[in-house]
């Protein structure tokens, strides 16, 4: 009887030591664009001539300055904060706001503006985009940072919205009950007993939508045609136009554009899942 | 879109009930009330205006654009009913392009998901490195689709590329070509991008849905001597259905809209082989300055994701139902 359980669980190691190999292996293979990326932006221009994508076999920052400096990249590095951090900062505001509203509070009116929020959910950005060029154009709002933001923060509202509802909808009555007992007013409620309690909530959609407009490429693509206030997603497609010549500083621009995702996304891996498994509902 | 959404508001926990339980302060929760409204319409309305403005009204303004002729200038365009209809459905390069989407959805939806699924049971089932295994199997998906498209142009470069390196090295150098630049296989290629990415999405989803597999029936199945096919198939698969179809809706939906990676990838190319309705309703309004056609494919694009949607939905409404009577 023994016996037999120990060889089980030899069995059972080696399957699980198989496991992992297969794991590992299959992780590489996955983080292999990454390795690319890094490498070919590490190397000296002449070996990047030479041997492009062969890994690690020079080291260099060059790429990265020249990427920073001639290739705009330190421009870009800057318009992508100046267009994510606002409307990331509007949506979780509003809808925070919007959240607490439908999922606490009976007000007239709020059967047609919650119908307004799920027509905003369900209708694709694709959808409206091209009329939406001609609005933003005579609105004089193209190619400004203030027309960018609010189109971004409005594509994200809807679905952050719904997701602050969740959050507040599941808070018990007993706490405003309590609060309104106590005297007091409806704002306080709102932002001295209830917002404390869904910081979790905020904290996910801050990351969640901080990412998604970061990555946004058709937004800037469509609504900064001059470029005046390139990101890096639309900067790096404009670099990508000159291909085949300048590979390492490609790589380095590259580089720019997703270290501050993958830096978010290790730190925050928590965050990120939430918002993104919660992101998953709206399609 | 569909799946856990909203259906129905959820019901305002306080106001009434408390009415109920405290009578003699009944005149201050009317005046609670009115102090409740007032709050909802003034949280709401920054939010509803921005969606109005930036949402609702273009809709509106896309539903106008497809009866008229467009070209960007003219301030009146010309009413010409449903020409932009009968001209698309007419136009062979819509329909070639519209061949290329249900390719891209048909590949794009059950690659992911077969190997999204694999995956998430692969490190569901060990406990050491899983944050690391987590990490590497789905930071693909949060990445911005240009920085994709740029990396794997590289992957797939004709000459020095380590696709075709890698062909050679198992010897199949026959087999090696310049994947994005060859009208058979660019599609595929670009594909095969897409896969990587949308695994990663399927993963995550999956993998949290396993969570939530039942051990107790686990350990039964196991004590009743099954293998772990037989697991998979009787046990975790009914379990993690509604999640496994919320899923297919998502990537499927995904590939009716797909855009970015194609558009950076090979832009269409070479010679529309990659058009996808999403590329070549761009090209239209954007390169051809024809505002209207392109609305109208975009338009056209929507209406067909919404029976799929609206199937995939019931379907996992259905099953979501029995999982619980169960």
């Amino acid at each position: 009887m023994k016996y037999q359980k120990a060889r089980l669980d030899t069995r059972g190691k080696l399957r699980l030591t198989g496991k992992h190999f297969l794991l590992i292996a299959l992780s590489i293979v996955m983080v292999f664009p990454l390795i690319l990326t890094i490498s070919t932006a590490l190397k000296t221009p002449s070996d990047v001539k030479l041997n492009p994508f062969g890994l690690f076999s020079s080291f260099s920052w060059e790429n990265i300055t020249t990427a920073w400096t001639v290739g705009s990249f330190g421009n870009y590095f800057l318009n992508s904060f100046l267009l994510t951090v606002p409307s990331t900062l509007l949506v979780v505001v509003l809808s925070t706001m919007g959240g607490y509203a439908f999922a606490r509070l009976p007000f007239p009116g709020r059967g047609i503006a919650f119908y307004v929020v799920v027509v905003g959910l369900l209708v694709p950005f694709f959808t409206y985009m091209i009329p939406l060029y001609f609005q933003l154009r005579g609105m004089g709002l193209l190619d400004s940072l203030l027309g960018v933001n609010l189109v971004l923060a409005s594509t994200g509202l809807s679905f952050g919205t719904f997701f602050m509802r969740a959050f507040f909808s599941d808070l018990p009555a007993e706490l405003d009950q309590a609060a309104r007992v106590d005297g007091a007013s409806e704002w306080q409620i709102f932002l001295r007993v209830m917002l404390p309690l869904v910081t979790s909530g905020i904290g996910a959609l801050s990351v969640f939508t901080f990412l998604t407009n970061w990555n946004n490429f058709l937004v800037p693509l469509l609504y900064i045609p001059s470029g005046e206030y390139r990101p890096l997603t639309t900067g790096l497609y404009l670099f990508l136009g000159g291909r085949s010549i300048d590979i390492g500083p490609l790589a380095a621009g590259t580089l720019i554009t997703i270290l501050p995702v993958i830096v978010l996304f290790v730190a925050m891996q928590k965050q990120v899942t939430q918002g993104f498994l919660s992101g998953a509902v709206k399609g | 879109m569909t799946t856990a959404a909203p259906q129905t508001p959820v019901p305002p926990a306080p106001g009434p009930a408390r009415g109920q339980g405290r009578p003699t302060q009944a005149g201050s929760s009317a005046v609670t009330r009115k102090a409740q409204a007032r709050l909802g319409m003034l949280l709401v309305t920054p939010l509803m205006v921005l969606t109005a403005v930036f949402l609702v009204f273009p809709m509106a303004n896309a539903a106008y654009y497809v009866f008229v002729d467009f070209n960007g200038i003219d301030p009146s365009p010309p009413w010409i009913g449903l020409s932009n209809f009968t001209e698309l459905a007419q136009d062979p390069d819509v329909w070639a392009a519209f061949k290329n989407n249900v390719i891209w959805i048909v590949v794009g939806t059950t690659a992911p998901l077969v190997v999204g699924l694999a995956f998430a049971l692969l490190v569901w089932t060990v406990h050491r490195g899983s944050r690391w295994y987590r990490l590497a199997f789905f930071f693909p998906y949060v990445l911005p689709q240009v920085a994709v498209g740029v990396v794997w142009g590289w992957i797939y470069e004709p000459s020095r590329g380590w696709l075709n390196r890698a062909l050679e090295f198992v010897g199949l150098g026959s087999f090696t070509r310049g994947w994005l630049g060859d009208p058979d296989t660019a599609l595929y290629a670009v594909l095969g991008t897409a896969v990587w990415t949308a695994a990663a999405f399927v993963f995550i989803i999956v993998l949290s849905a396993l969570r939530n597999v039942d051990a107790d029936l686990m350990d039964a199945a196991r004590l009743d001597g099954t293998n772990s096919f037989q697991r998979l198939v009787y046990v975790i698969i009914p379990q993690i259905m509604p999640v496994f179809l919320m899923v297919t809706t998502i990537t499927l939906l995904g590939g009716f809209s797909v855009f970015d990676i194609i558009f950076v990838m090979t832009g269409g190319g070479p010679a529309g082989a990659t058009d996808v309705l999403g590329t070549y309703a761009y090209s239209s309004a954007f390169q051809l300055n024809r505002i209207s056609y392109g609305t109208t494919l975009a338009l056209i694009i929507t209406v067909l994701a919404i029976p799929f949607a609206v199937m995939m939905n019931r379907l996992q409404r259905r099953l979501s139902l029995q999982g619980m009577g169960a």
